[in-house]
């Protein structure tokens, strides 16, 4: 190769296909989405200064205390944060034990189907009809779920097992008198308990209807070990009875609620679970401030004047497969009125008042919330086998709801919300439905629209290219155009100028051509001529002139 | 960008962890998550189009069918491994490519270089750049595509051909009268003695030196001196109007190739060689001589494109008095679609000129590209020869140029009308 010239020029590659006004383009749509975005979840997303109730907090208000103590009897502690309907996939229900402590906010309102199959949308109720489902099945495959619910929004559960929350603020006069009204005793017991001025009557005082019939079905597993003795932490499930290292089981519960609602049975509504037992009441003198105006008017009927009630409210309903709430023989859950029964302040009231929760100039009296609690638990969760009577089960576990409790941080909230979503979008029907089509669309969107960059081929093409002007071809077949041309070849072959040509007679003209069929074409202003006249014309002027 | 597998592959991913968590299996959403784990860190292994890069072309000019001979030299700079880098060096779609490739797929390592060579063939004049050269850097697993480019151009100019015409029918009658005429000291026609040759079969009978062939007994023949130097005006039409046909075989196209042919012939008599281009206005290079004048013409010719209507009165209006007195001049139109044509003739004609029109016919050349009526075609051909014969009768020489035609051949029917 013979090199005639070279040039050479050096740079560097540079992006091919960058573009400013592109950038800034797409830039502003997406930040424009995600104004749209925030403003939707913001809807969703409920920011609270106060978040409370939940296992995983060490404040007053929340229950880090009871799940440590779970913890400490060797059973796993979860929580759950998206939503119960996550309950579908636990695998031995049995053994678990759901815990819903204040349902604080309501769902989002996500279409659904509904138990006759239509699309719904939930509003307004705590929990969307799958997520009840969710519970109900979790229960009815043996698991065990505890209710702690005062004016939230956990009715939707209640009224599916044929319990209904009142919603309205309950009074009692056996309440803790070194506190203040707010603050209720509930005995877990058949009869109600009763006040012998401050303090609880011991007289009214008895014992849990079913854990402390000893030999009985619902006997409680922990009575079995009564009067055993354990070294430190070796009781496990029912370190809660230990006294000087033994274990010394007492069925009597008084346990300290706060800010209570009432439970009623809904009249004729028959639940999953047939067994509706009622463990704990308020006294008869008990009130409920119906109009809530803080005041407590009561007569023998509800009027104007006395718009409040009086009378004797169940505190605690359990609702069972069997009579015998045993866990063996079925799922079982247990409804309080009260969403902060199990708060560090009441729970672990000597942590409380030491002040191990912050400072505090409030001193709560001793309880046996901690009993009580623990006593559910290690009913639920303890082993079945002989040899391992107080210990629990191989999949012993509690679940702690915290999906419905508002999170102080954006970004837990956001979490939670978007967890939700995907537990939503994965076990919902209709919205699994949904994220089937979305995930059809996409890959076809992605089959269709994301192509690959073209292979590099040079391509020679100019063959392609021509010019024409079709739109004369008409024109040219015309016989006055014919007559036209003829008459400028006539012209031209006997050198005539335009002026001369036109100043000739047609006689002249005639002779000119000396040809008739030609002269008469020439003269003559008909343009009437078929299409073989006229080619067998335009033939005979092209070869006129040649002779 | 990804690529059509890295974006099937991470929607699979995704597919499968949500299908995964809604029927609670596992296996499915650990293989959806590896999936889209590989996207993300195949992400991380990119490669790059940082490398220099160096072109050499065998020539700036070339005329028109010619080859150019391209070599691209690409050198890794960074001190990282290019992985799958492919180059593409953008020709012009005008050219052919003849033997090699304008492309390459390559793994240089750190400071290290590779070649790519080409040729080009150029089929049509006019003004081109080659480049930029295109990068695309792709990953390992050509799951990511980036695309770059080197903004490096090499400009080159393609003139149009030159073709070997007859000296015979474009000899100047007239000898060249203004200052600054010069004897030319070679053979031709003229009135000087030259030198004596031998006789070869063709010689007129009258060249025959009797007196040398009485001396020595062999034929011997008188050689003249060129006794003028001609000023050469051409007149191209470039109006829009001329591009009718193909793009290769076009009224323009071959005005270009016989413009370029009588220039360099004329040229190469050392001539004085004037040319003017007429489009949506007037462009005029004064008659000169020598290898500049032909750079320029053939330049200038390489880059007219076909646009405008401007009638050709205008331009013999404009330049007839600029052109020498008796110098030959040649139209280089089809003479359609314009009715100053017979006009401009006779005044060039009337001013003593010898006026050639070297006419493409517009009318075949549109054939080439458009179905024309039988009937139509012979009427539209009546009408062009009708306007020849008017030309003709103006007194300027036509030739009827047909597509098929060689230039010299066109040439020889100088005298037809």
């Amino acid at each position: 190769m013979s090199w005639e010239s070279s040039r050479v020029i050096r740079m560097l590659g540079l992006p091919a296909n960058f573009n400013a006004r592109r950038v800034a383009l797409q830039a502003s749509f997406w930040a424009v989405m995600l104004i749209l975005l925030s403003t939707i979840l913001l809807n969703f997303i409920n920011i609270s200064a106060t978040d409370q109730l939940s296992a995983y907090d060490d404040d007053w208000n929340d229950m880090s205390a009871f799940r440590e103590d779970i913890k400490s009897m060797g059973i796993e502690t979860r929580s759950l944060v998206s939503s119960p309907l996550l309950l579908a996939d636990i695998e031995d229900p049995r053994n678990t034990t759901y815990v819903l402590a204040g349902v604080e906010r309501d769902t989002l309102s996500l279409p659904q189907f509904d138990d006759d199959g239509f699309i719904t949308i939930a509003s307004g109720n705590g929990y969307s009809p799958s997520e009840i489902n969710a519970i109900v099945e979790f229960v009815e495959a043996g698991g065990t779920a505890m209710v702690f619910e005062d004016y939230g929004y956990a009715n939707t559960i209640a009224e599916a097992f044929g319990i209904r929350y009142t919603g309205e603020q309950v009074f009692d006069t056996t309440y803790a008198t070194e506190l203040d009204y707010n603050y209720i005793w509930m005995c877990i017991q058949n009869n109600p308990c009763g006040m012998n001025g401050t303090q609880l009557d011991p007289s009214t005082l008895s014992s849990h209807e079913r854990w402390a019939q000893v030999g009985g079905p619902g006997e409680h597993p922990c009575s079995k070990l009564d009067e055993q003795t354990f070294g430190p932490g070796e009781a496990m499930l029912c370190e809660q009875h230990m006294i000087n290292g033994r274990v010394d089981y007492n069925g009597t519960y008084q346990v300290l609620l706060n800010n209570i609602t009432g439970l009623e049975i809904i009249p004729g509504v028959r639940g999953p679970l047939s067994e509706v037992a009622i463990r704990a009441l308020t006294s008869n003198e008990a009130t409920v401030d119906v109009n809530g105006d803080g005041e407590i008017w009561v007569g023998n009927e509800i009027t104007p004047e006395t718009p409040d009630r009086w009378g004797q409210f169940n505190l605690s309903i359990e609702v069972c497969a069997r009579a015998s709430c045993s866990p063996s023989d079925g799922g079982r859950i247990m409804f309080v009125s009260d969403g902060s029964a199990l708060i560090n302040a009441m729970y672990d009231y000597e942590g409380f008042n030491e002040g191990k929760y912050g400072p505090t100039d409030k001193m709560m009296p001793a309880n046996d919330n901690r009993k009580w609690a623990l006593d559910f638990i290690a009913e639920a969760l303890m082993s079945e086998l002989i040899d391992e009577v107080g210990e629990p089960a191989e999949n012993a576990m509690v679940i702690f709801d915290e999906s419905r409790h508002p999170q102080s941080a954006l970004a837990a909230d956001s979490y939670n919300t978007v967890y939700f979503l995907l537990v939503y979008f994965t076990g919902e029907g209709l919205a699994m439905l949904l994220l089937f089509l979305i995930l059809f669309i996409t890959f076809e969107a992605v089959l269709i629209k994301k192509r690959d960059p073209e292979p590099w081929r040079h391509v020679f093409s100019i063959i392609y290219y021509g010019f024409g002007d079709a739109n004369r071809y008409a024109y040219y077949s015309k016989v006055e155009k014919i007559r036209q041309v003829f008459l400028s070849k006539v012209r031209n072959q006997n050198g005539l100028n335009r002026e001369e040509f036109q100043a000739m007679q047609a006689n002249e003209l005639v002779s000119m051509i000396s040809d008739p069929v030609l002269s008469k074409f020439a003269v003559e202003s008909s343009n009437k001529y078929t299409l073989e006249q006229t080619v067998a014309l335009v033939k005979r002027i092209k070869a006129w002139g040649r002779q | 960008m990804w690529t059509r597998k890295a974006a099937f592959t991470f929607t699979g991913g995704i597919a499968l962890v949500l299908i995964g968590m809604m029927i609670s299996n596992q296996q499915m959403m650990i293989l959806g998550l590896t999936l889209i784990a590989f996207i993300v860190v195949n992400s991380w292994i990119s490669g790059h189009g940082d490398v220099e890069v160096q072109r050499t072309l065998s020539a700036d000019n070339l005329y028109k069918g010619d080859d150019l001979y391209v070599e691209l030299l690409v050198t890794n700079r960074s001190n990282r491994k290019t992985q799958m880098l492919d180059i593409y060096d953008n020709i012009p779609h005008e050219m052919k490519l003849r033997s090699g490739l304008n492309q390459m797929q390559l793994n240089l390592k750190p400071g290290e270089s590779a070649r790519i060579r080409y040729v080009l063939r150029c089929p049509l004049r006019g003004h081109y750049s080659i480049g930029p050269v295109s990068l695309r850097a792709r990953n390992t697993f050509n799951l990511g595509v980036e695309e770059m480019y080197v903004d490096h151009h090499s400009d080159i100019v393609i003139f149009p051909q030159i073709k070997d015409i007859e000296e015979a029918f474009l000899r100047s009658r007239t000898p060249k009268m203004y200052t600054g005429a010069t004897t030319l000291r070679t053979p031709g026609q003229g009135s000087e003695f030259y030198s004596l040759r031998e006789y070869v079969p063709g010689d007129p009978f009258k060249n025959i030196n009797w007196k040398a062939f009485a001396r020595t007994g062999d034929l011997m023949v008188n050689e003249k001196c060129r006794d003028a130097v001609t000023d050469l005006y051409l007149i191209l039409d470039s109006r829009d109007l001329a591009r009718i046909g193909t793009v290769l075989k076009n009224p323009l196209e071959m005005g270009t190739v016989s413009a370029a042919s009588l220039a360099a012939f004329f040229l190469k008599r050392r001539d004085s060689v004037a040319l003017a281009i007429y489009d949506e206005k007037l462009a005029y290079l004064p008659p000169d001589t020598g290898d500049k004048q032909y750079f320029k013409i053939l330049s200038a010719l390489a880059g007219v494109r076909p646009k405008g209507t401007m009638p050709l009165q205008a331009v013999t209006n404009s330049l007839s008095g600029r052109f020498s007195r008796g110098s030959p001049v040649f139209i280089i139109s089809s003479c359609e679609g314009d009715g100053t044509v017979p006009a401009a003739v006779r005044d060039l004609v009337g001013r003593g000129h010898e006026v050639t029109v070297l006419s493409p016919s517009s009318v075949d050349f549109e054939r080439l590209v458009s179905r024309i009526p039988r009937m139509s075609y012979e009427v539209l051909k009546l009408e062009r020869q009708n306007r020849l014969t008017t030309l003709a009768g103006s007194g300027a020489q036509v030739i009827d140029w047909m597509p098929d035609m060689d230039l010299s051949q066109a040439l020889m029917q100088v005298r037809g009308y």
